[in-house]
């Protein structure tokens, strides 16, 4: 049916205002970045609200900024800005390369990355990504800004631990430092495809011995997921064909995905193990 | 382009851009849905929620205002309540106490000022049925089949007979058996269905719309709405594709749109959004075919025995036909004494299966070029070598009993495909199973060699005798224009194009001269139906005699009426007599208006005296020519993730004379991609309440730009001497191949052999690891 309700959406000019819109029930909107997932949710049958809050553009979401550990990226960011934006392209590459398969061209340059993690699919392509980076999350709100680290953002299927009250500031990400990462996704085809499963990794390995592996894997449960068993047995051990093989079937024994209209069960559980192949034999 | 060397033929053979693309570019092309049409009410149709049961009532809510609504069920049919399409079994609309047979199955349409008021009204009408158990797909009807051939609910049957099988078998050293499995498959045109239903003053209906076929609503409707074919007219708008999913399926909307529109007397619309579109019109057809072959150790095939079992949905509607298209094309290629052929059209409680480019054949082919392939495998032949070696060629004898004519390019379109390809070197560096020194992928090639009949089965296009004129009628802009008037529509294939270039030529006119109004049944000739791969050939011959018939009128009158009697000719835009002057075409075209009025060619279609066909025994001369064509597909496979890319694709067509060389090539190149979708990637099932499950385009995966692969498209011609201008049926062939020349490829790569597709990493990987997994 074609969408002729009407919505009362406000344009704040600052993130001030925006908080200040959203601390009470009665001027809260429905925040709206790209709209890359929101319009196509209502035009599928997901209620439409009365009010929305459109937080494109808005200057203090749209900043990246690059300290000696780490870099804030804005929640407003898009996957296009990210995928042009070179000088950050060594610190975060998992990140930008989840960026860069996100939808195509079109759906880039508009798509946000606090979007993206705000929607809270399992099959949202930056979120193992930004897990990796052990990092964290900047909410706002008219009580100020708090922190919440990556691992516990995502509560549960299309669940976040932001309050109605707050807006995704920014991502607060650790360099990779000497680190490797890789990010590898599986699709339904080459562009406009969401994901049957993806990995991201962050792997530390300092004179043919593992120091430190994070791993994530995301469309393998209702949330995105740090692959704790694997990195725990990895840690410290030496690189080898024999470690691989141990880590591919920890994985695919440790993972409990299920099937729907884009693939399998069983082909979920071996691909998780094979993109943690792919991730230790690229290193 | 405009190097003029003979008078004729100077359009056809030339990469004309289309008539129609300005329009399409600029975006100024208005489709049904961008028309304004004032005053009409929008229809939406109130559907079963359940795939079976008894529909018991039909109750409107109470506490809803229906005064601006006009709700229309089953006693608002004006005549018998039955679309009269292969059979009269389908209603238009359930009846309360009937048996419902699909999900989806229409119960009531409702219309209203706005969309929005009719789809709050359709979700105001409560449909209570009693349910009962459906049977939702073709893997249920074939266990069925299985254990007890007869418990098949089959809609209709047909068998091909060609020598015996028995014997055939008899005299084999090997007997090759297997399975091959296709899913539905969605047209996916750009355009959604829609159209809108005028009630008329006198009683009679006017439809417009997104159709394919304006004839077949003309002929269709009549029981139900109780008016003669004169009394439904029906026009076309500019169609965004159709594929084959505008072909029957509008003459059921424009059944249900005229319901209400016949009960308020006001137009009614209905346009469906793409859900609603996947959800509730129709697919291509599923299919089990297994194959028993038997085979000397020389490579002779001394049998072919086949069963083909399409999934036709609730109703036959057209099923009988594809299912016909299908087992002709079973065996068709390939050199073999002994054929039984078995078709059946199974019933299931899902939505009617209808027309899709290919109409049968590739589900057949996709049969058949696998298991040539596993024959080739079992005898430690090359499958190139062998195909060599058994495809038919002039001479040969089909099943059906037709000796090939020569003008069959068969051997032409292989042996170029395999040089161009370089197949028998590719062959080589075929994985199987286990990367070779320097290849960080499995690799594999395969090929896929087939026929695709040109027009209606059989006497089909003897029986129908299409009808068309090319008219001198009007001036536009004080300039005199050729009307083309037949009832072939443009959706996207580029007919009113080449057409115009056949025009053309005939007439010896600039194309500049030449318009193609968009099919009217009130103002064109039947033609017949844009489908079958019949427009270029047949009706392209149509237009070719009438416009030669025109350009003799005209140059009868200008001989009289400008060279006092000597015999005139129109030529190069001038209508030159020995000795006189030359008169340009518009002078004498205007005269000609003026003084006697407007004239009109006209050609009625025969096919040659000596074609023969039995229905009954289905003996005969089953397609009037035949288009050729040999697909290789090179593809990569992924040993991490068992993920499948198709690299590169050779195709090579004879598709007779080629009209226009760059709008063929476009055909070739799209049909290949709607392929490559039906061989990796589109998949859509009913087995949740008979509901497709994949009605989003974020759920139903079609090919993007960037899973295209590499083309080498090249033509070989081997005109249809008979109807010039020679061109044989293109539309529907380059969907017939691809995706077994892929499961083949596949093969080649993996040593695994997938019966049923599309061929996904899932499957890749299950066959991979199952014990067995898909060996022939
Ligand atoms: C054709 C197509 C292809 C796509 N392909 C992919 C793909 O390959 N991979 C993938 O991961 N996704 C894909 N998507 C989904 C979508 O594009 C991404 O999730 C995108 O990043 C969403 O960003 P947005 O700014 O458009 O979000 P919106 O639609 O504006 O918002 C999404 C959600 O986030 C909330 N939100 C937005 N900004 C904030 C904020 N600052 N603070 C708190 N909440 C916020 C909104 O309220 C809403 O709930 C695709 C979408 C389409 C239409």
């Amino acid at each position: 049916m074609k969408i002729t309700e009407t919505i009362d959406i406000r344009f704040p000019k600052t993130l001030a205002e925006a908080v200040r819109l959203q601390a009470s029930e009665k001027t809260r909107g429905k925040l709206l970045a790209g709209g890359t997932d929101l319009m196509v949710q209502w035009a599928a049958g997901v209620p439409i609200p009365k009010r929305a809050v459109s937080v494109w553009n808005l200057p203090e979401l749209c900043a990246i900024e690059v300290f000696p550990d780490r870099i804030e990226i804005g929640a407003g960011v898009t996957h296009a800005f990210l995928r042009d934006a070179v000088q950050i392209h060594r610190h975060v590459p998992a990140l930008i390369a989840a960026a860069a398969t996100v939808g195509a061209k079109q759906i880039q340059a508009r798509g946000t990355l606090g979007g993206n993690a705000a929607n809270a699919s399992p099959a949202g392509d930056t979120a193992p990504a930004l897990l990796v980076t052990g990092g964290s999350v900047l909410l706002a709100s008219v009580s100020g800004t708090r922190e919440v680290p990556l691992a516990e953002f995502w509560t549960g299927y299309r669940q976040i631990a932001a309050r109605a009250d707050e807006i995704i500031l920014a991502f607060r990400l650790p360099k990779k430092g000497k680190a490797q990462e890789r990010f590898r996704k599986i699709g339904t085809r080459q562009a406009q495809a969401i994901s049957k499963v993806m990995a991201a990794s962050r792997i530390l390995v300092e004179k043919g011995t593992i120091r430190s592996a994070a791993i994530a894997l995301g469309s393998i449960a209702p949330t995105p997921v740090r692959l704790a068993e694997v990195e725990a047995f990895l840690a410290g051990k030496k690189l080898s064909p024999k470690l691989i093989d141990e880590a591919e079937k920890l994985a695919q024994a440790t993972v409990q995905p299920i099937a729907d209209i884009r693939s399998t069960a069983e082909y979920r559980r071996w691909a998780s193990g094979r993109l943690v192949r792919d991730a230790l034999e690229n290193l | 382009m405009t190097k003029r060397t003979s008078q004729s033929v100077r359009w056809v053979g030339q990469g004309m851009p289309r008539v129609d693309a300005d329009g399409k570019v600029r975006g100024t092309t208005r489709y049904v849905n961008d028309v304004d049409y004032k005053g009409v009410l929008h229809g939406v149709v109130v559907r079963s929620p359940v795939a079976r049961g008894i529909l018991k009532g039909l109750v409107p809510d109470p506490a809803f205002d229906w005064s601006p609504i006009v709700l229309a069920t089953a006693k608002d049919v004006p005549g018998e309540n039955v679309v009269v399409m292969h059979d009269r079994t389908m209603p238009l609309i359930a009846e309360i106490g009937a048996e419902i047979r699909y999900r989806g199955e229409p119960v009531a349409v409702v219309a209203a000022r706005t969309p929005e008021l009719a789809a709050e009204a359709a979700r105001r009408v409560r449909v209570e049925v009693e349910e009962l158990p459906p049977l939702l797909t073709l893997q249920e009807a074939i266990a069925i089949f299985k254990a007890t051939p007869e418990k098949l609910d089959s809609m209709k049957s047909q068998d091909i007979v060609k020598g015996d099988v028995a014997t055939g078998f008899a005299a084999a050293d090997e007997i090759v058996e297997a399975e091959y499995w296709a899913g539905h498959q969605e047209q996916l045109y750009l355009e959604n269905q829609g159209l809108v239903v005028f009630p008329q003053k006198d009683g009679s209906i006017l439809a417009e719309g997104s159709i394919q076929c304006p004839y077949f609503p003309v002929h269709e409707l009549n029981d139900c709405l109780k008016l003669p074919p004169e009394k439904i007219r029906v026009r076309q708008t500019a169609i965004g594709g159709a594929f084959g999913g505008k072909e029957e399926y509008p003459t059921m909307l424009i059944g249900y749109a005229a319901l209400p529109a016949l009960k308020s007397g006001k137009p009614v619309k209905i346009a469906y959004e793409r859900n609603e579109d996947i959800l509730f019109t129709t697919k291509r057809h599923p299919v089990w075919v297994r194959y028993k072959t038997g085979v000397k150790k020389d490579g002779t095939l001394t049998a072919i025995e086949c069963d083909f079992i399409l999934d036709g949905g609730a109703y036959l509607t057209i099923s009988d036909v594809v299912m016909f298209r299908g087992i002709l094309h079973c065996a068709v290629a390939y050199r073999c004494e002994n054929v039984t052929i078995r078709g059946k059209v199974a019933r299931t409680n899902s939505f009617p299966c209808g027309a899709f480019r290919g109409f049968g054949a590739p589900q057949a082919i996709w049969g058949i070029e696998s298991h040539v392939d596993a024959i080739a495998a079992r005898l430690g032949r090359a499958p190139h070598e062998y195909r060599r070696q058994i495809h038919a060629r002039p001479g040969d004898v089909t099943p059906t009993g037709q000796v090939l004519s020569k003008e069959n390019g068969s051997t032409a379109c292989l042996e170029l495909a395999l040089k161009r390809a370089d197949f028998a070197k590719k062959l080589k560096q075929v994985s199987r199973g286990r990367l070779r020194k320097g290849q960080r992928k499995l690799y594999g090639v395969g090929l896929a060699f087939f026929a695709h009949g040109s027009a209606f089965t059989g006497d089909g296009e003897a029986k129908f005798k299409a009808k068309g004129r090319v008219e001198l009628a009007r001036l536009e802009g004080g300039k005199p224009v050729v009307d083309i008037r037949v009832s072939s529509t443009e959706m996207g294939q580029g007919v009113h194009t080449i057409f115009t270039q056949i025009a053309a030529d005939a007439l010896s006119l600039p194309p500049a001269h030449v318009r193609f109004p968009m099919a009217d049944t009130g103002l064109v000739p039947n033609s017949g139906p844009t489908v079958a791969s019949r427009t270029t050939m047949v009706v392209g011959n149509v237009v070719h005699r009438a416009a030669q018939d025109l350009k003799r009128q005209i140059e009868a009158f200008a001989s009289l009426r400008f060279f006092q009697g000597a015999p005139a000719e129109l030529r190069a835009s001038q209508l030159v007599a020995p000795g006189a002057k030359p008169v340009p075409f518009a002078k004498v075209a205007k005269a000609l208006l003026a003084e006697i009025g407007p004239a009109s060619g006209f050609f009625q279609f025969e096919l040659p005296a000596d074609i023969r066909w039995d229905q009954a025994t289905f003996k005969g001369d089953s397609y009037p020519g035949y288009s050729w064509s040999a697909n290789v597909a090179e593809v990569e496979i992924d040993p991490l993730t068992c993920e499948l890319e198709v690299k590169r694709v050779t195709a090579i067509v004879d598709v007779g004379r080629v009209i226009n060389p760059t709008l063929a090539a476009g055909q070739v190149e799209g049909g290949l991609t709607q392929a490559l979708g039906y061989a990796i990637m589109e998949k859509i099932g009913t087995g949740k309440n008979g509901l497709y499950d994949a009605a989003r385009l974020q759920t139903y995966i079609i090919p993007t730009a960037l899973d295209v692969p590499e083309y080498d498209v090249k033509f070989v011609e081997y005109p249809y001497s008979f109807a010039p201008p020679g061109g044989k049926g293109l539309g529907e062939l380059p969907m017939d191949g691809l995706a077994p020349a892929i499961a083949n490829a596949v093969e080649a790569a993996t040593g695994r052999r997938l019966r049923q597709i599309p061929i996904t990493p899932e499957s890749i990987f299950a066959a991979l690891h199952a014990p067995q997994g898909g060996t022939p």
